[in-house]
């Protein structure tokens, strides 16, 4: 099931323009703090956002400035409606930026006012051209209230409808990873450490020179539907028995834990960054026990590359593509609803509820008796299939076990996130 | 000539579905058989899949029936889920006749005043209960007859969704069977657990299930507040499943075999083992761990009921004498009395179930069904004493006031 093409000279992706853009404050800042060394191609590193000042102390080269006209070069202040009119207003020179690109990453971080607005803007623009697009966006801690974690999941849903991959970083989970004590704004760095090496993974498997390289056709054949769920998880470890150590981290990264994970994946990217003291025997190991530790419906892809900085040193990535939802959502289109079918017949609602003594205002207009508890969700995607048949929103995508039940907001947070994430509780789970 | 009827009591769980046949003999009852079975379809106490409960609704009360060799007349049905919602209202009426003795009429007609309330169209009242009467601002048990020129009375009406309670109405319509009442888990579960001398001195009664953790708040011996907060164990489970980073079932199983609701600092130098059998993928975890994802979950579920009693300016320690008796699948978890004393600073205990009932019977897990069946019982009683025709409120609210 492995497809590895083992090094052919077009696998190095002399023609591949990669442009990885920070979008907002948030998302400038991961990319201004990316290290990509060593990468042979066409990688740019790019920010837009609203706010000029910020921008102007980005190192970064390729800056754009968006929405002067509506905010002045100010920011948006957290005012997503100001976002959007902003980058509706320089949706021209957005599609400059990224024209030609091949593989589009965007880094966001969402609830605030630039990246929630522009971000799914920029995605809309990309998806008229040729590029596969992968958006890494960090979610707002519980913390910062209500308002940003709405937003984010809004733009969340909007961005699912229009990227090949939505790798989603909540911050409440990326804070378990910090060191004990850490500051607010260190744990904010751990999310950014994550992205980078989300990225570095994707771009060093696709440009470095390596014992298995990817081309771009496997790739894009991983991320080739739009919509459905991506899963990003890395572990790494150094020194002795690092390669066990680098699986075991792998297994037990908390963004592969999120509840939400399908038994089976439909597609599977994984890439392995050694030093060159990395024997082939230890890559079939790896190969070997993350294919069983995840299953996978289709495809395994394989990459693995020597990074001539490390000794005994291990760094695993793993991002995989499940369409579940999107199959899940054509097969309830071609069925009659199985519920409408089997509600029990010749009984009417009125009836009942009147026998009780209830009061049934509702039922007694005579509309047809509704079912009950079709979910939202479903009707939600029934509706988005009927319109476009790639195209659903899913905002409920991350809720995990309890994602087909009612919402479970309490003082605006939502109970079915685990306590211990919503309020700060650090859980060291190592012995 | 005692007339037999065969009720059936039961509760659609989010993990169990339970199901006691109790016949019913003029004024005894017989518990004539029980049944209990993995629930599906239900996430946090409602029907989330209508085909797979009514599938699985149907097949226990089958075998309940044919167990016990009869045929059901009447269902009992309970109810809970995060629709509930609860109102005090205050009926008032000026005594009407000329020397101020309160008659039947005034009586009335308070009680109408307060159950005037509208709803909006899409939710359905399913409990009136009854609190006491003041008659001039002075409590009465027992208005009648008594002088007095203003009359109030109050209710905690209980109403939900109505396309839910239609939904579990329908399950239990589907296998051609009536539904004699509904009472939501809260209430049920209380009036088994409970003396009246408890009830008279206040008490918390908290039913955690799998999906919600239900409350009924007795004060003087009246229902003055119920609840549902629709967290229960699956959330214990799930969180503790992220994590821990285990699956659902090895963090369901470290749950019940390691899980305590409260965490202690020494936990954190005591580790676990994920399996405990030497297998390959046992892993080693700090019980700190552990019990910090428990504790942060429990705790909240306390402090949520806390605040609600709190906003209803009825969270005062003096006035729950009895304390907190907790019920319900999730009380089994270690150290609950101890996390829910700690957060609602009062004394608390998990119930051994109602004593006087077959050992079986006094799992967790039939406890708000034997509710049902108390209540089918004295309904039948107080019907009797009143011949009118009664819908199900009238007929709660003249059991609250005769029990």
């Amino acid at each position: 099931m492995f497809t590895d093409s083992t090094g052919s000279s077009e696998s190095l992706g002399a023609d591949l323009k990669i442009k990885i853009i920070g979008v907002g404050g948030g998302g400038t800042n991961v990319v201004d703090g990316l290290k990509l060394d060593n990468l042979e191609g066409d990688v740019s590193l790019a920010a837009i956002n609203t706010d000029a000042q910020a921008l102007a102390n980005s190192p970064l080269t390729e800056k754009l400035v968006i929405g002067r006209s509506v905010t002045r070069g100010l920011g948006t202040g957290g005012d997503l409606e100001i976002g959007h009119r902003a980058a509706e207003s320089d949706r021209e020179a957005i599609g400059e930026m990224i024209a030609g690109v091949d593989l589009l990453l965007l880094v966001v971080g969402l609830g605030g006012g630039t990246g929630s607005a522009v971000a799914p803007l920029i995605a809309e623009v990309a998806a008229q051209s040729d590029a596969v697009v992968i958006a890494f966006a960090t979610l707002p801690f519980t913390f910062q209230g209500a308002r940003p974690q709405r937003i984010a999941e809004d733009s969340m849903a909007e961005l699912r409808s229009r990227v090949h991959g939505l790798v989603p970083l909540p911050n409440d989970m990326l804070l378990q990873e910090a060191e004990e004590g850490a500051s607010v704004l260190n744990a904010f760095s751990v999310a950014d450490q994550w992205i980078a090496r989300g990225v570095n993974a994707l771009c060093s498997m696709l440009l470095k020179t390596g014992l298995i390289n990817q081309d771009f056709g496997s790739m894009r054949s991983v991320f080739r539907n739009i919509g459905g769920k991506t899963f990003f998880g890395t572990g790494s470890a150094a020194g002795e028995g690092y390669v066990e150590a680098a699986l075991e981290s792998l297994l037990t990264c908390p963004l592969l834990h999120m509840g939400d994970r399908p038994k089976e994946l439909d597609r599977i990217l994984v890439n392995v960054i050694g030093g060159a003291d990395l024997q082939i025997t230890q890559i079939n190991h790896v190969m070997s026990q993350v294919s069983n530790s995840f299953d996978s419906r289709e495809d395994v892809v394989f990459g693995a590359v020597i990074d001539e900085n490390r000794h005994q040193s291990l760094e695993i990535s793993i991002l995989a593509k499940s369409d579940l939802e999107l199959v899940s959502a054509l097969e309830l289109e071609a069925e009659p609803d199985p519920q409408v079918a089997a509600a029990p017949e010749g009984i009417d609602p009125t009836s009942a509820l009147e026998a009780l003594g209830l009061q049934a205002e509702i039922a007694k207009d005579n509309r047809p008796p509704r079912v009950v508890h079709q979910s939202k969700l479903r009707k939600q995607k029934k509706d988005a299939v009927g319109q476009d048949e790639f195209n659903f929103i899913d905002s409920e995508a991350q809720r995990g076990y309890f994602e087909k039940s009612d919402r479970n907001l309490y003082n605006e947070e939502d109970l079915d996130v685990p306590t211990y994430l919503r309020r700060g509780i650090k859980i060291k789970i190592k012995v | 000539m005692s007339q037999v009827k065969v009720v059936g009591a039961v509760e659609i769980g989010t993990s169990k579905v339970s199901v006691l046949l109790g016949e019913i003999v003029g004024e005894d009852l017989n518990i004539i058989g029980h049944e209990a079975r993995t629930s599906r379809g239900v996430k946090k106490g409602m029907i989330v899949d209508l085909n797979l409960a009514s599938e699985c609704v149907h097949s226990a009360i089958m075998a309940a029936e044919k167990a016990a060799q009869t045929r059901i007349d009447e269902v009992y049905l309970a109810q809970t889920g995060s629709h509930l919602q609860g109102s005090f209202n205050l009926g008032t009426t000026n005594v009407s006749a000329s020397d101020g003795v309160v008659r039947g009429v005034d009586v009335d007609q308070a009680k109408e005043d307060a159950k005037r309330r509208n709803l909006p169209d899409t939710r359905t009242y399913i409990h009136h209960i009854q609190n006491p009467y003041s008659l001039d601002g002075q409590p009465v048990d027992n208005p009648l007859s008594k002088q007095g020129q203003r009359l109030q009375v109050g209710y905690w009406s209980v109403h939900g969704d109505s396309r839910i309670v239609g939904d579990s109405l329908r399950v239990i319509r589907g296998i051609d069977l009536d539904v004699g009442d509904m009472i939501i888990s809260s209430i049920a579960s209380g009036v088994v657990l409970l003396e009246d001398s408890e009830k008279e001195a206040g008490a918390l009664v908290i039913d955690m299930g799998a999906g919600t953790t239900d409350y009924v708040l007795y004060r003087k011996g009246y229902i003055v507040k119920t609840g549902v907060v629709p967290v229960g164990g699956d959330h214990i489970t799930n969180d503790l499943s992220i994590g821990l980073r285990v699956g659902r079932k090895s963090a369901d199983e470290i749950k019940c075999k390691d899980g305590r609701a409260y965490f202690e600092p020494t936990d954190k130098d005591e580790s676990v083992w994920l399996f405990g059998d030497l297998t390959i993928g046992d892993r080693q975890y700090p019980l700190g761990a552990i019990t910090k994802i428990i504790e942060a979950r429990v705790s909240e579920i306390f402090e949520i009921i806390k605040e609600q009693l709190s906003e209803a300016n009825l969270y005062d320690p003096n006035d729950i004498a009895t304390g907190v008796v907790l019920t319900g699948g999730s009380s089994r978890l270690n150290g609950i009395d101890e996390a829910a004393s700690r957060v609602l600073g009062v004394p608390a205990r998990v119930s051994q179930g109602p004593l006087d009932v077959n050992r079986d019977l006094r799992k967790p897990e039939y406890t708000t069904s034997l509710g049902l069946l108390h209540y089918a019982l004295t309904g039948q009683e107080t019907t009797s004493q009143r011949p009118k025709p009664v819908g199900i409120f009238r007929r709660l609210t003249s059991i609250l006031q005769f029990d």
